[in-house]
């Protein structure tokens, strides 16, 4: 993230605004702060990252099978435990580090790909047509069967997960970039780079990626919670990586060994994180973007 | 004479479409790690044995070849057989394919009866309490994970409420009248699943283009010569924003079908959807790939049927 933190107090923000010109960077993060919204989600995106990080800490190995089957939350088990005695809660923990390895695998393979092309479309006109044709044909096709197809064929791993992912997610990526690119490639400036005999390289690096960075950004973390998705769908249908911990996984045992309905800690608990995860990342993307527009920063007139 | 132009131009899309889903699985299958050989050998067979399944499965030609004979095969509507049921594809699959149409098909279409009212309120009263509610919804509903919802309507209008079937698609013991209420009991908790996982981006999308519609020059001068604000919100501003809002069903196709797979799965549902998490418990190769096939078809087909509608909504589309 591009998000630089605020230097000095919100009285000295006022003052900053009164009398010279604010950095854009920082009158976006000014607006960020004023939404509780983002800011929540950020906290909560914080928050994940940080039991992710800490799980050995916090949570035993979830590895042991025990007498304890299917217990109801309790103080000794605080979320339950499973159909052959594992406790959810130590699994949902753990479960985090693969969302979250898998979510920003996926998403910096899908962004790299997808902004590739998607710049590439736009700005070499021939590799347009060509390209935008792929780009159309892969959003209209049903991707997680295909990535059903590919994760059992490739054998289930966190390396596959994340590749296959990859590969079916980067045209979403390519498609806004692209639109975003199409207007900044006929702009004077960069004609006129061109006009002073500066490679494509130059340019495509000094400005044209820099115009979409932005929409990258965005596209960073709503990938990346896709990516969190489908690696959950994937696991829920028992193609998770055997030798780690998912949360999809925790719903696809609970699923396959039939406790789903009796059982409601088994499916609500991975559930309920599983959606905490996303609509932070959705969350707080959308109160980047509010922050980043001036028309609903708030701020336009002065 | 613009009309049939337009279609046959998106239909040539839609053969391009299908020919790179084909293309795509066929050497995904072939060059990926996961030998398919394996999957149907089994560690007992002799060597001989061996050779002979691969030669009457077609495994021993060259790829090209393979290729060649697949597409041929595909033409004439050969999915191939199944490593574990012994059956033709095409036959496993087409007796699923009903299922996953209806389940599809009617959420497809309550999403709409649903969202569009939705949409038209939250648009007409910008930011009131429903409108606000409907963006906040809208955007939770994107990133809620497809089980969860069915798990948390299997259980609660399911188990705890009882009110409703938790599998299947119908009772086995009913006929006649009885059946088809069956069926549609058995249809509730799936289709409903697949309701709420794609409203939010219907109605938020058709919210933007309505509010956008209604700030419009057009729709000024038909409230100027007197129209009543309802009509102008639902003949003239709903029929130009509802264009952006058919092409979005062609993007969201794809996203309905593989919630289908997941929704299936949950609710035992006999669609396309059931087999494919059937057969990737069981390695059988042929009907994930004919499986995904046929979905891709079937969207492509779906595509075409929205493009030719919004053909007729626009007319635009039929003089150039």
């Amino acid at each position: 993230m591009s998000i630089i933190p605020p230097s000095g107090t919100a009285e000295d923000a006022r003052e900053g605004m009164r009398t010279e010109a604010v950095s854009p960077r920082s009158r976006t993060w000014r607006a960020f702060v004023r939404n509780p919204f983002g800011l929540v989600s950020l906290a909560v995106l914080f928050l994940i990252v940080a039991v992710a990080l800490a799980a050995p800490l916090i949570a035993g190995e979830p590895g042991g099978y025990s007498a304890d089957v299917l217990a109801p939350p309790s103080a000794e088990h605080w979320l339950g435990t499973d159909n052959i005695g594992r406790d959810v809660y130590n699994q949902i923990v753990w479960g985090a580090r693969t969302s979250l390895a898998v979510g920003l695998g996926a998403s910096a393979l899908a962004i790299v790909l997808g902004a590739a092309v998607g710049i590439g479309a736009a700005y070499f006109r021939r590799l347009d047509t060509p390209l935008g044709m792929l780009i159309d044909v892969m959003l209209s096709l049903p991707i997680l069967p295909l990535m059903i197809l590919v994760a059992a064929l490739a054998g289930p791993s966190i390396s596959t997960l994340v590749v296959v992912i990859a590969v079916f997610s980067w045209p979403e990526v390519a498609r806004v970039v692209r639109s975003q690119a199409l207007p900044v490639v006929d702009l004077t400036y960069v004609n006129a780079a061109h006009v002073i005999g500066a490679p494509n390289r130059w340019v495509l690096l000094r400005h044209v990626l820099p115009a979409v960075t932005p929409v990258i950004v965005v596209s960073v973390v709503l990938t990346a919670s896709r990516a969190v998705l489908s690696e959950a769908g994937l696991s829920f249908l028992g193609l998770g990586d055997p030798s780690s911990w998912s949360w999809g996984t925790i719903l696809y045992n609970a699923q396959r060994s039939g406790v789903l309905a009796s059982a409601w800690w088994t499916a609500l608990f991975p559930s309920l994180a599983i959606l905490l995860l996303v609509v932070a990342a959705t969350l707080t993307s959308l109160a980047y973007n509010d922050a980043r527009n001036p028309r609903t920063r708030g701020d336009s007139a002065r | 004479m613009g009309l049939l132009r337009f279609v046959s131009v998106r239909l040539l899309r839609g053969l391009l479409t299908l020919w790179f889903a084909v293309t795509v699985t066929f050497f995904l299958v072939r060059l990926l790690p996961g030998d398919p050989a394996l999957a149907v050998a089994s560690p007992t067979m002799t060597a001989d044995q061996r050779a002979q399944m691969l030669s009457d499965f077609g495994l021993d030609e060259p790829l090209l070849v393979q290729y060649a004979t697949y597409l041929g095969q595909l033409a004439q509507g050969n999915l191939g057989i199944s490593f574990r049921q012994n059956a033709p594809v095409l036959d496993i699959l087409l007796e699923r394919l009903p299922w996953t149409l209806l389940l599809t098909g009617s959420s497809l279409v309550v999403t709409l009866i649903v969202g569009v009212p939705l949409a038209v309120a939250a648009a007409r009263r910008q930011g009131s309490a429903l409108d606000r509610a409907v963006q906040v919804g809208g955007v939770v509903g994107q990133a809620l994970f497809v089980p969860t919802v069915g798990i948390f309507l299997l259980y609660v209008f399911g188990v705890w409420l009882g009110w409703l079937p938790i599998g299947g698609a119908m009772a086995s013991d009913v006929y006649g009248v009885a059946a088809y209420g069956s069926i549609l009991a058995h249809l509730v908790l799936p289709g409903l699943s697949l309701v709420l996982l794609q409203l939010g981006p219907y109605v938020l999308f058709l919210r933007t283009s309505l509010i956008e519609a209604l700030s419009e020059d057009y729709t000024n001068v038909a409230r100027s010569k007197g129209v009543s604000e309802t009509k102008v919100v639902w003949v003239h501003a709903l029929r130009n924003a509802l264009l952006p809002t058919v092409t979005l069903v062609g993007l969201q196709l794809g996203f309905l079908v593989g919630g289908s797979v997941l929704t299936e799965t949950i609710f035992a549902y006999p669609g396309i959807g059931r087999a494919i998490y059937e057969s990737v418990g069981q390695l059988d190769f042929p009907v994930m790939q004919g499986a995904f096939v046929l979905l891709a078809a079937t969207v492509v087909v779906a595509n075409l049927l929205t493009d030719l509608m919004y053909g007729l909504l626009d007319p635009r589309v039929r003089q150039t």
